[in-house]
């Protein structure tokens, strides 16, 4: 709603510096928001800090902190003193719990039918609300009426509600990764957000969660949060997934949950652990719509619930193990809970550690490493969409483009319905050129959700694909209207009116981009080469050092920063530069190309001609590589090698431009033989 | 085969204009931002109906012959096809028949670089914009001039429908001084 003025003060009475923020995570998860949208990263950071001392289980917040590259070390913030936290949170909080998860359950899909549209006004007051609500909602029983919302009343605060009872599991960590509410939700789906006629199964695997004793208190707080979240951030699209999805629901209408889920995170491990896995994050409102489970269009269900089951497509099958499994584990008594509690905990924590991990290095760019953290996940878990998106990521920033389709292209088979990351990958099927995948993509991705910033980050990268860049500065300009949070879209944007020549407008864009998010080097990178364009070389390596200072491990950067230190005719460093990106990555060309390019300004020919000879055998048509050759041996006076050089570059075909440079410099030639003759 | 050396009779040297436009992917349009202006104009076609991307709308000038479209760019531009849309069947004496190109810095310096006469046209008619030397594939200019020096069946205002002009695109890697081609280039030439 973007009334973060009123909802700072809100949170934050001006008056009462000292006050205990309210809802206490949660709380500082919001103030930490705002403090981030408007700017003020060290009070962000504070915030979110404060918010995972709290609660340690807030994933949204140690994304957050990672996405402003202030966080630390995953196994520093999900320890075991954190598990103990959590521990003491739940347990404090479990008696009561038993017949609330129920309730919440079911509150969760009537209040996210109403919620799903509504613009909560207030979110403070949603806050509070919800804290009251969560002791109210405990006298509710086990009153599961899965196709009936009993709290349909009070839509506001309902929706606070739901997601307390649904977000089993301190979705945290899941979250992120089942931003694709229908992956997950399969699995939780499993869990009972079926037909009414489930209830009763619903209920069991409820109740387990009930058990592991995770829940309210978290959930409490991540759905209030996710609530916030949801106005704050992409509200459009929340609205727009429950609308599109209203669709699909057949009747079910009552239960439309946006939430998230994160089946993904269903440990392989132990049963106990498994419910404790199961949660639903309401994120970004993206809506499971039963019918989805029914229609089995989720067939990723990395839902390894109860039963150890590997994931399992089909949502009734995880039900029934949930409840195989629930009436198991009440069969083992209470005394029990607290090992369970414990272990649950630590194995959870445990794997938010992991891709907490994952997740901290990709945000600092560190994508080697990054890498390597993601592998250390399960054979399940890796194949979820979350994480085969972060790879996927994690190789585009590596400009390992090929890698990236392939992780990408699981991941939409994983789960086809995500929309995080997407953007990315539409980025890589444009640089790798292909056409159809990506006008498949954007079709698809605007049909899952018109309002979603990625599609039209999509759509936009088709039609800049195919030159046509008006069209895709339309479609850019459509994606930041949608969400004008989404730093990319604004840097694509930038991109295709640098494209058009229009270098005032596309410096206004990038600026844009990096108000949204400071750590966007790829705005940096844009404003430098605007800036190369112009001539202000300065400038250039000023943009392009930061780029590469937040990005270390982009070979193409370390090139753009080379050509900029050649401009400035620092050649040495440029040099240096340009051996480093070498080195980074052997299948990239152009730093071998520019190598060459300044050592032939240099006059080191013969240096210059052994990396344009490397170059040939790697790229055997590349008309510029033979043009330059020629060029070198025309300085050098070698004339038939030039001409030779010259023919077979005219041969590749360049485009116009370049044929005519050529010819001219043929025509040149040919001047110091005819004197020769003369003489 | 009719006399070549007299241009004026055969249609040897002459265009006809062709159903599409067919332009090369490596040139864009590069007169979006150009300003244009014409010699005269009847009310309600005037210069607007040449860039409204409309052929059903033309321009009709309205003095005497030649009649001229000026077109001023912000900073020298490389040029290389001039395409026009004009239509025999429709327009008949109104169609222009002898065109004269002109290029330089500003009305007091135009020179001719090009004259191209028509035969009974129908459709888009490319002229490209480069001598015969090779190495001046574009005209590297701040102005245009496009003069109507003669229509068919001697009519003494023109129609002309659309005009675009084109030039090379810019090369995505700044400060290059040659294009990539090859895919393993270009995948890795720019970030996005």
């Amino acid at each position: 709603m973007n009334l973060l003025r009123e909802a700072e003060t809100a949170l934050c009475p001006a008056n009462e510096p000292n006050a205990e923020v309210p809802n206490g995570a949660a709380g500082h998860y919001l103030l930490g928001l705002i403090y981030r949208y408007t700017g003020r990263r060290t009070c962000a950071v504070d915030h979110f800090m404060q918010a995972l001392a709290i609660d340690p289980l807030l994933w949204a917040a140690y994304e957050e902190l990672c996405i402003l590259g202030a966080a630390e070390e995953a196994s520093e913030c999900f320890n075991d003193a954190a598990a103990f936290r959590v521990q003491q949170q739940q347990l404090s909080e479990s008696s009561s719990q038993n017949l609330t998860i129920g309730t919440e359950c079911q509150s969760l899909p009537s209040s996210m039918a109403l919620g799903s549209g509504d613009t909560s006004p207030r979110h403070s007051k949603q806050l509070h609300a919800n804290n009251t609500r969560e002791t109210l909602s405990h006298p509710h029983g086990t009153v599961m009426v899965a196709g009936h919302p009993p709290i349909g009343g009070p839509s506001n605060i309902s929706q606070y509600y739901t997601p307390p009872a649904v977000t089993q599991l301190s979705g945290v960590a899941p979250p992120p990764l089942c931003r694709n509410a229908q992956l997950y939700l399969n699995a939780i789906g499993g869990d009972g957000y079926t037909k009414s006629n489930v209830n009763a199964v619903i209920q069991a695997p409820r109740r387990k969660f009930v058990d592991e004793g995770k829940l309210r208190k978290v959930s409490g707080r991540l759905f209030s949060d996710s609530g916030t979240r949801r106005s704050t951030r992409l509200s459009g699209e929340a609205a727009a997934n429950t609308n599109s999805n209203a669709s699909q629901l057949g009747g079910n209408g009552a239960n439309h949950f946006s939430a998230k889920s994160l089946g993904g995170l269903s440990s392989s491990s132990s049963k106990t652990n498994s419910a404790v896995l199961r949660s639903v994050t309401l994120r970004r409102g993206q809506s499971w719509a039963n019918e989805n489970f029914d229609e089995g269009r989720r067939s990723q269900i990395f839902y390894d619930s109860c039963a150890d089951n590997t994931v399992t497509t089909s949502s009734m099958s995880a039900l029934a193990d949930g409840k195989c499994l629930e009436q198991d584990k009440m069969g083992c008594g209470i005394s029990a809970h607290d090992s369970r509690l414990a272990s649950g905990i630590r194995e959870f924590l445990g794997l938010l550690r992991t891709l907490g991990e994952g997740y901290r290095l990709s945000c600092l760019y560190r994508s080697q490493e990054a890498l390597e953290v993601y592998l250390r996940l399960s054979q399940h878990q890796f194949n979820t969409g979350w994480v085969l998106s972060q790879v996927g990521k994690a190789h585009f920033e590596l400009v390992d483009y090929f890698e990236a389709d392939r992780f990408f292209d699981l991941a939409r088979r994983v789960s086809p319905y995500t929309l995080e990351g997407m953007d990315i990958y539409s980025t890589v099927l444009y640089h790798l050129e292909e056409e159809m995948k990506l006008s498949y993509l954007a079709q698809e991705l605007i049909s899952v959700d018109r309002l979603s910033p990625q599609a039209w980050c999509a759509m936009g990268n088709c039609y800049s694909l195919q030159k046509d860049h008006e069209t895709a500065v339309k479609n850019f300009q459509r994606a930041v209207h949608v969400d004008s949070r989404f730093a990319y879209a604004h840097t694509l944007c930038g991109h295709e009116y640098v494209a058009l020549e229009d270098f005032e407008n596309g410096i206004k864009c990038y600026q844009s981009a990096l108000q949204v998010d400071e750590r966007h080097y790829n705005a940096w990178y844009g404003l430098g080469v605007v800036y190369l364009r112009q001539e202000k070389f300065e400038f250039a390596e000023h943009h392009f050092r930061k780029a590469f200072h937040i990005n270390p491990c982009s070979s193409v950067l370390m090139c753009y920063l080379g050509m900029a230190l050649h401009s400035l005719k620092r050649d040495e460093e440029a040099l240096e530069i340009m051996e480093k990106a070498i080195s980074a990555d052997k299948k990239n060309p152009l730093p071998m190309y520019q190598k060459a390019n300044i050592l032939s300004s240099l006059e080191r020919f013969d240096e210059a001609l052994k990396e344009l000879e490397q170059l040939k055998e790697y790229a055997p048509r590349e008309s510029s590589v033979y043009a330059l050759m020629g060029k070198i041996y025309k300085r050098l006076n070698v004339h038939e090698k030039a001409m030779f050089y010259f023919g077979i570059a005219l041969d590749l075909k360049p485009p116009a431009a370049d044929v005519a440079t050529i010819k001219s410099a043929m025509e040149k030639l040919y001047l110091p033989d005819e004197l020769e003759d003369t003489l | 085969m009719a006399t070549e050396s007299d241009g004026e009779e055969d249609t040897a040297g002459k265009l006809t204009g062709s159903q599409h436009l067919e332009v090369d992917d490596d040139l864009r349009e590069m007169a979006k931002k150009a300003a244009w202006s014409v010699s005269s104009c009847k009310p309600g076609n005037g210069v607007l109906a040449l860039r409204d991307d409309n052929l059903d709308t033309y321009w009709q000038s309205d003095g005497a012959q030649p009649h001229l479209v000026n077109i001023q760019f912000q900073k020298k531009v490389k040029l290389q096809l001039l395409v026009l849309y004009v239509d025999f069947k429709l327009d008949e004496s109104y169609t222009p028949s002898k065109i004269s190109i002109r290029a330089g810095d500003g009305f007091h310096n135009l020179k001719e670089i090009k004259t191209v006469e028509f035969k009974k046209p129908v459709g888009w008619v490319h002229i490209p914009l480069s001598g015969t030397d090779p190495r001046e594939t574009f005209i590297h200019t701040f102005m245009l001039q496009l003069a109507v020096l003669s229509n068919h069946l001697n009519g003494r205002d023109t129609h002309v429908r659309q005009i675009k002009i084109y030039g090379p695109r810019p090369n995505p890697v700044p400060h290059q001084p040659f294009h990539f081609i090859s895919k393993e280039f270009i995948t890795y030439s720019t970030l996005k």
